[in-house]
């Protein structure tokens, strides 16, 4: 009689142990959260065959590199319908300023720091027009005018290499386009306008009424 | 049945492009329809092994036809199920047995036919999931003569979506709900909507309560913050568990769909997402028909009909092609992050391991892939 409830309670361990480990593999509980999950997932990713490059067809880009992003920017020259600035920018910026010449760039209202930071020189070259200029005087070119943004906006810049600062163009797919500051930032007038929603949804507001 | 490979019974209607198999010979004038008898003895012949052996733990595995016949159940409420089948199968026969009936309604009656018995599109082979997809655009050709091209995209290998979402960058435009409404032909008259933009106190942390998802006024407002939601297309999604029919599931890429067409309308899944992601249709969806998107996906912005379930599936129809989702592509402010989350040198990759980010409910395990963070 003995004999028997000890096979019996050994047969009912066994069973509870067998059970334990048949019934508790669940697939979904691989992973202890979906972060661990990228981590081990993205351990041996070789790429997509996805691209995005069809998506870029239609506008001119340059690659940069900066620190260890490499990504392109929309070519900028080809944009400004002034450029080159040379053309009307012939003479010293002091002669043409005189009232017989034809007036330009009355359109622009600088709203970018306060007088006392910055003024038109602070990133425009008087003696040379077609080149912007660093706080120190180094020429900066049109394309990559991010160089002197970055000289202030140190952390955007850190999150504009990064990726979240600043919008993608094209797709998710690799390679990575990304929009520069002055595609967004009007840079004499750099933050966003306050306007009214795309929409209001009307039902809404009747079924809560 | 004239093809083996399929799941279910098939019509020959007698169309041209078919040699005639018999099935349906109306020339015959005592006993009917063919094609008619044939499907009665069909239903008797399932009907008479489900009363047998029928189990519903069967029906993970079970597919189309055995799903809906092959379960025990009485024959009256055997023949209610019946009755919409048949009266499809009514509209086939009477169509080919019509002398004046023309060759398109001939096919539009098989297209719904064929279309009424497919399977669960996620046990669907690739094979399967083409027909299924070349019959809907043939359909649409026959209502309204106008094309469309509708995908049926798998998900691609070493794919995983992820979507980031930076609080300071968004000014409550609202930009993103016009862009998603256009490209996901979402119903206009109920104003459907996926996405849901609050207007937050500033100093109040994420209110809901006291936050506004309808505002009208120039924005951003003083003393506000923004925020959006939409589906987070969860890892662990409780609306998934809940569906008695499985019509949603999470794809291998992380995007948590529906067929609408397995879909039956019990809305279990909108009363288990915690975060309102879900969208029901209470009326036939319409859209005027010179605003709708031709560029579709089977699982994402293809045309809905009364009574269905849907929601953001991040345009599947735009991310399984490389694109970004329409709400990412039209943010003025680049508030909205999308990438592949197993790319280590993806956008989305840097925002996570750099920025500090967080997720709406975390403690209730459903592990959305939907981050916010903060400049």
């Amino acid at each position: 009689m003995k004999n028997n409830i000890n096979i019996m309670n050994k047969i009912v361990c066994f069973s509870f142990f067998l059970l334990a480990f048949v019934s508790c593999k669940h697939h979904e509980n691989e992973y202890h959260s979906v972060t661990d999950k990228i981590e081990a997932e993205s351990k041996d990713y070789h790429g997509t065959s996805m691209s995005s490059e069809a998506y870029l067809s239609e506008i001119k880009t340059i690659e940069i590199t900066e620190g260890e992003h490499t990504f392109l920017i929309p070519e900028r020259k080809s944009q400004i319908k002034s450029y080159a600035c040379t053309e009307c920018h012939s003479k010293p910026l002091a002669q043409m300023k005189s009232k017989d010449l034809k007036k330009a760039h009355w359109d622009i209202k600088m709203d970018h720091a306060n007088a006392n930071t910055m003024n038109c020189v602070t990133c425009h070259n008087p003696d040379n027009m077609d080149d912007l200029k660093s706080l120190t005087g180094h020429a900066i070119d049109f394309n990559t005018s991010y160089n002197l943004c970055n000289q202030c906006h140190t952390k955007q810049f850190e999150d504009w290499k990064g990726g979240a600062h600043g919008k993608r163009i094209g797709g998710w797919a690799p390679p990575r386009a990304s929009m520069t500051c002055v595609n967004c930032h009007d840079p004499h007038k750099p933050h966003f306008e306050s306007r009214w929603p795309a929409r209001f949804n009307t039902q809404k507001e009747k079924e809560r009424k | 049945m004239s093809n083996n490979s399929k799941k279910w019974f098939s019509l020959n209607l007698g169309r041209k492009e078919k040699t005639s198999s018999g099935s349906c010979s109306c020339g015959k004038t005592s006993g009917g329809c063919g094609g008619h008898s044939n499907a009665h003895q069909m239903t008797d012949e399932a009907f008479n092994e489900a009363a047998i052996n029928a189990s519903i733990g069967e029906e993970r595995t079970k597919d189309g036809f055995e799903q809906v016949f092959d379960v025990k159940m009485d024959r009256r409420s055997a023949f209610k199920k019946l009755t919409a089948s048949l009266l499809i199968g009514a509209g086939a026969v009477s169509t080919s047995c019509s002398v004046i009936s023309g060759d398109e309604s001939k096919e539009k009656a098989q297209i719904d036919w064929e279309e009424q018995f497919k399977g669960n599109y996620k046990l669907m082979t690739d094979k399967e999931k083409e027909g299924t997809v070349d019959r809907l655009v043939r359909s649409y050709q026959l209502r309204t003569g106008k094309n469309i091209s509708m995908s049926s995209k798998n998900a691609e290998e070493d794919v995983l979506f992820g979507y980031a979402f930076n609080i300071s960058k968004c000014q409550g435009y609202m930009d993103c709900v016009n862009a998603c409404v256009e490209e996901n032909n979402q119903d206009r008259n109920s104003e459907m909507q996926y996405i849901r933009i609050h207007e937050m106190k500033d100093g109040k942390g994420f209110n809901f309560n006291e936050a506004d998802d309808n505002y009208y006024h120039e924005v951003p407002a003083q003393g506000h913050f923004y925020m959006g939601t939409q589906c987070f297309h969860c890892d662990n999604p409780p609306c998934v568990e809940v569906c008695p029919v499985q019509a949603t599931w999470r794809e291998d890429d992380g995007l948590v769909v529906v067929d609408y067409d397995w879909c039956v309308g019990c809305r279990y899944c909108m009363a288990a997402c915690p975060y309102d992601g879900r969208r029901f249709n209470w009326s036939k969806p319409e859209v005027p028909e010179a605003e709708i998107n031709h560029n579709q996906h089977y699982l994402g912005n293809r045309m809905r009909k009364k009574g269905v379930m849907e929601k953001c599936t991040f345009c599947v129809q735009r991310s399984r092609a490389g694109k970004n989702p329409a709400c990412v592509e039209a943010c003025p402010t680049g508030a909205r992050i999308f990438g592949n989350l197993l790319d280590p040198d993806s956008t989305i990759r840097w925002v996570l391991e750099n920025k500090k980010v967080f997720r709406l409910k975390e403690d209730l395990g459903t592990e959305p892939k939907f981050w916010y963070f903060m400049d």
